[in-house]
């Protein structure tokens, strides 16, 4: 391994200077909860450890997640983007292309064997042969099986590769199915969201190529570090949510006034995710901030629970809170009748149990 | 290499999965057949649910042109609803679509389609070293600077849509979020900022300079900026004579606010003629589709598991009248009737797609700001409805590259059919009944293949031109 370079050479070469790169050793520190006493364990890494190779495949998606990861906000984005993390192979962003490209994959898994870290965006899907998702004049299945066997560690971005996505959504016409169940002797570390904030995306990288090591996962695979609360627990509309106030129709008073977006549908209460801390679009805002409820879209499932605008009818891990439905009646004196109730009983049982089993963690 | 075939693929820096067989003869391609090998079947997953959760499944089609599939799907619902957004409820929706549009056109230029100059095949060419500088994949020094500028530019879906890729704010009766003043100003600061860096960097010029060119000779003296590296490239290399299209053009009209259209619709065929889309057919001949040819409101989506040996693309085949149309902003702006793209249009192509998307970034940008300096915040910008029980409603827009539509019925509260035609599913369509090839294949016809090219840097730009999506053709 001698011959691969240090993040630090990959930096310098760049043209980043000494001060840019202890800066973006303290913000990668804060992004990832550490604190300042980790900031030389993490310059230290970098000047010393030969970076770790990746390679990011593409199978059944939309392409979401590197969208989102090329937009990454980190102040240094671009060049840990661009550079320092060296996409050894990309198909998205590559030049190759056609059997260069696939020359350009099995020569870089053959000179990494073992030690590159496998990124996979979407997922296979295994109906029909896998004929659904053709790489190469290849089943994608089989690319991401042959890429997976020397990898030292898998990435799953996004919900695709975690858990299916929309594209698995009943009647999942392909069988698309998440990465953990088709590699099944690798560590894997999920990283779900439709699409996962930049932010998380880059701190996971970064934590793993500067450790040499996975992030503390919960127990569904994800780093706790960005996984561990839920978007309710931090949104800035908690208070409406707390008062009572509700935004009853789009277009409604309390829609302008940014009251709280739960009978709208929003799924805040149970989506594990970092979106109303670190936010989108370098950090201007989230969905809730823009007036549309949180779709859950870092939960296993969130594309199959009947119906995006369904609320959630109760909601009982709060300790000293009321269902918010009384909470509601009894600040704002609403009538009983006056609210429509769609609950899909199965997908509130579901969503229930999810945050019953954090509650036990 | 008379009478050879090759199989370019799979394509990189394009959105999704792509293969071409090529049929050669004597260094050229004879013709063409151009495959999308990736299924995922949307269309039958909405089958049966809440028809507005066509809003957060759609859009999940792509992470490139999400916002244009939420844009259809909000306007395919409220056609069923019979709802008629507000003035700026349109607007706010138009300034969130132009941005991603504008988006676009800087990573297809950028990313997609300037890295091929920079491979070796072009070494010693007079402005090679100075591509290879700007446009090498993930270093060159114009993708830093649009990568960064693109992420600022998108600080406006951040503040009006929430989060970027896949947002939630666009709704039938317009936009969830309605803007303070401040938004306004903070909107208009980030415009002030994107307009700063096309000036300097990409056009080198002011925009309403390269917005008034008016003829092909006139563009191809613009020598500023990367688009002038791009025109220098052009006509060293001829791409105003490559991968020359059929001439017929289509456009649902971007932008729907009012009774018009920012950029107008239609068709245009040698003569602009209004948009009747009654003529429509998706036909499934050389598609691994089951059933009759249809139109989309009655089409169904049945993938034939056999993948039956006459067909080689899951890619239906739109046409209208019987006749394949190229789509995108070389389309949009020729409709719209810019002088310089109904000259270009006389070329009609790599030239002529490529300089159209530049044409149409500077267009944008100046719709953008008259957009934002057009916010009311003491307006109403939503509008809600009931989703009837029964009822039919078709969404029309422009996503980047091109017409987008989607056809929508509801049965019983539930979604009873959903067909969605792209603009990729237009151009990079198989040939139809009567043999007519797709627009791609056609414009592939007659490319230089020179001795010993796998990845023939002809095919790449043609394609390329396109700017195609993949994941879209096929959902």
């Amino acid at each position: 391994m001698s011959e691969i370079e240090t993040f630090y050479d990959v930096m310098r070469r760049q043209g980043i200077t000494r001060r840019s790169f202890m800066k973006y050793c303290s913000l990668t520190a804060a992004a990832l909860g550490l604190g300042p006493a980790y900031v030389p364990k993490i310059a230290e890494a970098m000047e010393t450890k030969p970076r770790t190779p990746v390679i990011w495949i593409h199978g059944l998606e939309c392409t979401c997640c590197s969208e989102s990861f090329i937009r990454s906000a980190h102040p240094l984005a671009k060049d840990v983007v661009l550079s320092m993390i060296s996409l050894d192979y990309d198909d998205t962003l590559m030049a190759a292309a056609g059997h260069q490209a696939e020359a350009a994959l099995m020569d870089t898994i053959e000179k990494y064997k073992g030690n590159y870290i496998l990124a996979v965006e979407g997922n296979p899907p295994l109906n029909e042969d896998g004929m659904y998702c053709i790489v190469g004049g290849k089943p994608f299945v089989e690319q991401l099986k042959m890429a997976a066997e020397n990898a030292k560690a898998i990435i799953s971005w996004g919900a695709c590769a975690s858990y299916g996505c929309v594209q698995a959504a009943s009647p999942n016409p392909t069988r698309a199915t998440p990465v953990h169940k088709v590699i099944l002797d690798k560590p894997i570390i999920k990283v779900p969201g439709c699409p996962p904030i930049a932010e998380v995306m880059t701190g996971v990288i970064t934590y793993m190529l500067t450790f040499d090591r996975m992030p503390e996962l919960d127990r569904q695979g994800r780093p706790q570090m960005f996984y561990s609360q839920r978007i309710h627990d931090k949104c800035y509309r908690r208070p409406h949510f707390d008062a009572g106030q509700f935004v009853e129709h789009w277009d409604d008073e309390n829609a302008r006034k940014g009251y709280c977006l739960y009978k709208m549908g929003c799924k805040g209460p149970t989506t594990y995710n970092a979106c109303s801390t670190i936010m989108w679009n370098d950090g201007t805002s989230f969905p809730i901030k823009s007036g549309h409820g949180c779709i859950g879209c870092s939960e296993e499932g969130f594309w199959d629970q009947g119906g995006f605008y369904n609320r959630l009818t109760s909601i009982n891990q709060f300790g000293i809170e009321e269902n918010a439905d009384k909470v509601g009646m009894v600040a704002a004196g609403v009538v009983a009748g006056g609210v429509a109730v769609h609950a899909a009983v199965s997908a509130l049982k579901r969503a229930q149990k999810k945050s019953q089993d954090k509650v036990e963690d | 290499m008379s009478g050879s075939t090759l199989l370019v693929g799979p394509f990189n820096r394009v959105e999704g999965d792509l293969e071409v067989k090529l049929t050669l003869e004597d260094g050229r391609v004879a013709a063409a057949h151009v495959n999308a090998p990736l299924f995922r079947g949307f269309e039958q997953m909405l089958l049966g649910k809440d028809p507005r959760d066509a809003l957060t499944i759609t859009p999940r089609i792509c992470g490139i042109c999400s916002i244009s599939q939420s844009a259809a799907a909000a306007r395919a619902l409220a056609a069923a609803q019979g709802l008629t957004p507000t003035p700026q409820g349109d607007a706010m929706a138009a300034l969130i679509h132009a941005v991603e549009n504008a988006a676009d056109h800087l990573t297809h230029f950028h990313l997609f389609f300037m890295p091929d100059f920079t491979r070796p095949a072009y070494a010693g060419r007079a402005w090679h070293e100075r591509a290879v500088a700007r446009f090498t994949p993930m270093q060159g020094s114009a993708q830093r600077a649009a990568v960064e500028a693109r992420a600022e530019l998108m600080h406006i879906l951040g503040l009006m849509a929430g989060k970027w890729p896949h947002t939630l704010a666009l709704q039938p009766g317009g936009v969830t979020r309605a803007p303070t003043a401040r938004d306004r100003v903070r909107i208009m600061a980030t415009l002030s900022a994107f307009r700063r860096y096309l000036e300097t960097t990409v056009f080198d010029g002011p925009l309403e300079a390269f917005v008034a060119l008016t003829d092909a000779d006139a563009l191809l003296g613009w020598e500023a900026g990367d688009a002038g590296l791009f025109l220098q490239i052009a006509r060293d290399t001829g791409l105003d004579g490559l991968g020359v299209g059929s001439g017929r053009y289509l456009s649902f009209g971007a932008y729907p606010m009012g009774d018009g259209h920012a950029f107008r619709q239609g068709v245009w065929d040698g003569g602009p003629s209004p948009l009747d889309l009654a003529g429509m057919t998706e036909d499934l001949s050389h598609s691994w589709m089951l059933g009759p040819s249809a139109h989309p409101s009655q089409g169904v989506t049945r993938p034939d598991e056999d993948m039956r040996a006459s067909a080689y693309s899951w890619c239906k085949a739109p046409r209208l009248g019987g006749l394949t149309f190229e789509t995108g902003a070389l389309a949009r702006q020729v409709v719209d009737g810019h002088p310089l793209a109904r000259d270009l249009a006389r070329q009609g192509g790599v030239l002529a797609r490529v300089a159209a998307r530049l044409l149409e970034l500077a267009r944008t940008q100046i719709l953008m700001e008259d957009l934002a300096a057009a916010i009311d915040p003491s307006a109403t910008f939503m509008l809600q409805d009931e989703t009837p029980d029964d009822g039919m409603g078709v969404g029309l827009v422009e996503a980047a590259r091109g017409a987008l539509g989607h056809w929508l019925r509801i049965e019983r509260g539930r979604i009873a059919s959903y067909q969605i035609v792209a603009p990729t599913t237009w151009n990079f369509s198989p040939r139809d009944t009567s043999g007519q090839p797709g627009p791609l294949e056609a414009a592939l016809v007659g490319a230089e293949v020179r001795d010993g090219e796998d990845t023939p840097v002809t095919v790449q730009h043609i394609v390329r031109s396109f700017d195609p999506c993949m994941v879209c053709t096929v959902h």
